[in-house]
């Protein structure tokens, strides 16, 4: 089994190295899709992880947490230089309320389903069930544009403004689910040992934001001396193991952390631009690196797991439609854009497989790796499912 | 006057600020107790990431007052390591192996693909005869110094005659290993070009693969003297020579496979470099075990020699050399930092506070030996005077293959096995610390290095 599954990978992976080198080669949409957003990597881990060729076997993976660490450091502050206010500002605040409305609804939506449905399937423990069910929910709120990007060639000058702002959403809405999966890290039990989560939480919080002013300090005194570029590479690559390092040892995000530090240099940061040069240049390798150690850690033993990754996608489908027909109906009225909003909001992606990456890295339950598994395979439906509602949803705005 | 002081001292004062605010948060995070392994791996990283800061600052520094940056970022890791301040214990630094290799493998690529075939075949007479007479000179002066003078140093005056014989032997191979990632890294840090410059590398380089087949003849030359084979196996010489042999192919078709990447693909370059690496490193390991476990086989591959190879085969055989190099330069700031820091950090500093006389007469020897053998080479080769001079000091650099050298001795011959590992150890930790700046001095004094790389 492990050898005839190798090698269909491999296959599949030499069509990909084929595709890739003949570029004028069209693909149907569904295929350009999945190679875009290199799902294929998810595959090449599973591949090279203990279920199958056991290259990167879990002492492999231990030796490589730097690399993972470094991961989540660099996507963070990538992610933290989405935020930059005087850009921010250039859009109505209605779009900002909107992005927010719709991953909250989301958000809740996916965590009281999981929180309340996933333990009859799965053994987790009562401790761990408000994590799983937060993780889930986090990475549920998140949207990508990657499906966007690849439609909106096919309906050029038609709708720009609702384009716009469906990307405007995709790009900040995972905000919201990145701060609450913050709190999660409160819940961890080695934090809670003699204090409830109510009185941990304000501390938590404190010695979070204090330490991450201290890191930004630190950051912009290794930019004092103007480095070259070079230099500054160093010096990013640094940090970012530095914060993702010390957000561990004091049981916090390492992605939230390195967020608020991107959030800090891209507002205060006089080079902001070359900085987001340096960490935009990788950030493809990075993302499908991070795929690679995410399909290292599949669980695919039961079948169990293909039937809740289907309700979970179902659950944060409906989120996304309820917080569409939310966002048409309270927020943006006066626009007349169609209420199946949510149909453009399904892609899931990157910043979702971030935090399941974090969240493996600092819970190694048990059932992290079904939790992993389920989650992925919804994400791969997403991505399969949002071209199609990507195009319904464009043809009847233009409707 | 104050304003010439003040831009003296201006451009180092937002380091010392960094450098201060990164111990006080390092000396804070060190009181706070670890409970789980994600933060033990935390403290790891958070290690990490200090050390290369550090490095950072203290290259910088070395930059500024004329050394080259990687003894900046030795000198960050010996700090940083288990023998000083022990921010890194010797646990982490095994922990961040598997970084090290990687760093390895991007190194030997980067080793490989400076090496221009059309200008090593003007030089392979030069190169040659430098191999020749820098083994044979080495090997001979280290082992008579240590069979004729071991009674006279402490740490080995109880040895028999029989493991001073073996002990000299082994020391005296052990001492002609080099150090191609220092030799890389310094050329690569200057951007010197030249007769010079090709020399060295290829000589480094050759040296480097002919250590191993050396090795394999001492251990068995020094079985014989312990009584342990009655003569030599020939074909223990014969599967080396495949292993190596088998590793050169390797590493050709897999640098085609990378020029075809190249040629046809193209981006992302950087990401695939690094899954090469690391597919080199765990595949050659996992060839080996398949190859013991299911054919009873001992297949060595060598990851080092098959990613030099591969970026010989790059650079020399296809079109894409330039886009490959370029590609590899763009990455080196960071492995340089990772990898030497954590060589640093891995020097046994214990091993040479135990033996520093010895070591300091064997590095002088060794470093005398090869003044001897790379001038008569270079005469023989009517090299210019001044680079026959010159040409011991960028030899003298020595690291990880040593290293693991001693290990293997160490592990075949128990009595003698502790001394010589200590002895290597405190040899390397010396040269590995000066090597670096004699090599940076000998290019800038034969004008290699261009002048805006060199000190004011």
């Amino acid at each position: 089994m492990k050898i005839i599954f190798a090698l269909l990978l491999i296959i599949f992976l030499a069509f990909s190295g084929y595709h890739l080198s003949f570029r004028n080669f069209k693909l149907p949409l569904f295929a350009r899709h999945f190679y875009m957003t290199g799902i294929e990597f998810i595959f090449l881990g599973l591949l090279l992880g203990p279920r199958y060729l056991n290259i990167l076997d879990s002492k492999t993976q231990s030796g490589l947490a730097p690399l993972a660490a470094l991961l989540l450091g660099w996507i963070g502050l990538l992610y933290g230089f989405q935020f930059e206010i005087k850009k921010l500002r250039r859009f109505p605040l209605e779009y900002l309320a909107a992005a927010n409305l719709q991953a909250g609804i989301t958000f809740f939506l996916v965590l009281f389903g999981a929180y309340f449905t996933l333990p009859y399937f799965l053994a987790i423990p009562p401790s761990q069930k408000m994590v799983v069910a937060l993780t889930l929910a986090a990475a549920a709120a998140c949207t990508a544009q990657t499906g966007l990007a690849l439609m909106s060639p096919d309906f050029p000058g038609r709708r720009h403004e609702f384009t716009r702002f469906l990307r405007y959403i995709s790009s900040i809405d995972g905000l919201v689910a990145l701060v609450i999966f913050g709190f999660a890290y409160v819940l961890r039990p080695s934090v809670l040992t003699d204090a409830s989560v109510w009185s941990s939480l304000p501390r938590a919080a404190i010695v979070s934001l204090g330490v991450c002013s201290v890191l930004l300090i630190l950051f912009s005194l290794f930019l004092q001396k103007f480095p070259n570029d070079d230099e500054l590479a160093l010096i990013v690559v640094g940090m970012a193991i530095v914060i993702s390092g010390t957000a561990s040892i004091l049981n916090f995000s390492p992605l939230l952390a390195t967020f608020f530090v991107g959030f800090g240099l891209v507002n205060f940061s006089r080079d902001k631009e070359r900085i987001y040069r340096i960490l935009i240049s990788i950030e493809k390798p990075c993302y499908l690196l991070l795929m690679v150690f995410l399909g290292v850690r599949w669980e695919l033993e039961t079948a169990w797991i293909l039937l809740l990754a289907a309700g979970y996608w179902l659950w944060r489908f409906m989120g996304k439609v309820a917080g569409g027909f939310a966002v048409t109906r309270i927020v943006v009225p006066q626009k007349k854009w169609p209420a199946n909003l949510g149909f453009g909001l399904v892609d899931q992606g990157g910043l979702a497989m971030v935090i399941l990456l974090d969240f493996a890295q600092s819970f190694p339950f048990e059932i992290s790796g079904q939790v992993i598994s389920l989650a992925l395979l919804a994400i791969v439906l997403s991505d399969t499912a949002s071209p199609h509602l990507l195009r319904i949803l464009l043809h009847r705005s233009r409707a | 006057m104050k304003r010439s002081r003040k831009s003296q001292t201006t451009p180092f004062k937002p380091y010392v600020l960094a450098f201060l605010l990164l111990s006080g948060l390092a000396l804070w995070l060190q009181k706070v107790p670890l409970e789980s392994s994600w933060q033990h791996a935390g403290m790891t990283d958070f290690s990490l990431g200090m050390v290369l800061l550090v490095a950072f600052v203290t290259g910088q520094t070395a930059k500024a007052i004329g050394l080259p940056m990687i003894s900046g970022y030795i000198f960050a890791g010996i700090v940083a390591g288990p023998y000083v301040s022990g921010f890194l214990s010797a646990g982490m630094v095994d922990d961040l192996h598997l970084i090290d290799d990687l760093a390895l493998s991007f190194i030997a690529l980067t080793a490989g693909g400076s090496l221009h075939l059309d200008f090593l075949k003007k030089r392979v007479k030069a190169i040659a005869l430098n191999v020749a007479a820098q083994t044979l000179a080495v090997f001979a002066l280290v082992a008579s110094f240590v069979y004729a003078l071991a009674e006279q140093f402490a740490f080995t005056k109880n040895l028999s005659p029989v493991e001073v014989a073996t002990l000299a032997i082994l020391l005296g191979v052990v001492c002609i290993a080099r150090s191609p990632s220092s030799t890389i890294a310094v050329i690569s840090e200057c951007g010197a070009r030249g007769v010079f410059t090709e020399t060295v590398l290829g000589v480094t380089v050759v040296i480097d693969v002919i250590i191993i087949i050396l090795f394999t003849l001492a251990l068995t030359v020094c079985e014989m003297l312990q009584s342990t084979i009655a003569a030599m196996d020939h074909t223990v010489f014969a599967a080396l020579t495949a292993e190596i042999v088998a590793s050169i192919v390797v590493g050709a078709i897999a640098g085609k496979g990378i020029a075809l990447y190249i040629e046809r693909i193209g981006h992302d370059l950087a990401l695939f470099l690094l899954f090469f690496g690391f597919g080199v490193t765990r595949l050659s390991l996992w060839l080996n075990q398949f190859m013991q476990a299911q054919f009873q086989v001992a297949l060595h591959l060598e990851p080092l020699l098959i990613c030099m190879s591969a970026g010989l085969t790059v650079q020399n055989f296809s079109t894409t050399g330039g886009a490959f190099m370029e590609s590899l330069h763009r990455l080196s700031p960071p492995i340089y930092v990772l990898f030497f820091s954590l060589a640093g950090s891995s020097l046994n500093l214990a091993a040479l506070g135990q033996t520093w006389l010895l070591a300091l007469c064997l590095a002088t020897v060794r470093a005398a030996a090869l003044f001897v053998g790379a001038w008569l080479a270079g005469t023989a080769s009517r090299d210019r005077p001044l680079h026959n001079r010159l040409a011991w000091m960028g030899y003298l650099a020595q690291a990880g293959v040593s290293l693991g050298l001693a290990q293997l001795a160490a592990r075949e011959f128990s009595v003698i096995g502790d001394y010589f590992c200590t002895i290597v150890l405190a040899v390397i930790t010396l040269n590995q610390v000066l090597g670096p700046i004699t090599l940076r001095c000998a290019l800038n004094l034969t004008g290699e290095a261009p002048p805006g790389q060199r000190p004011a």
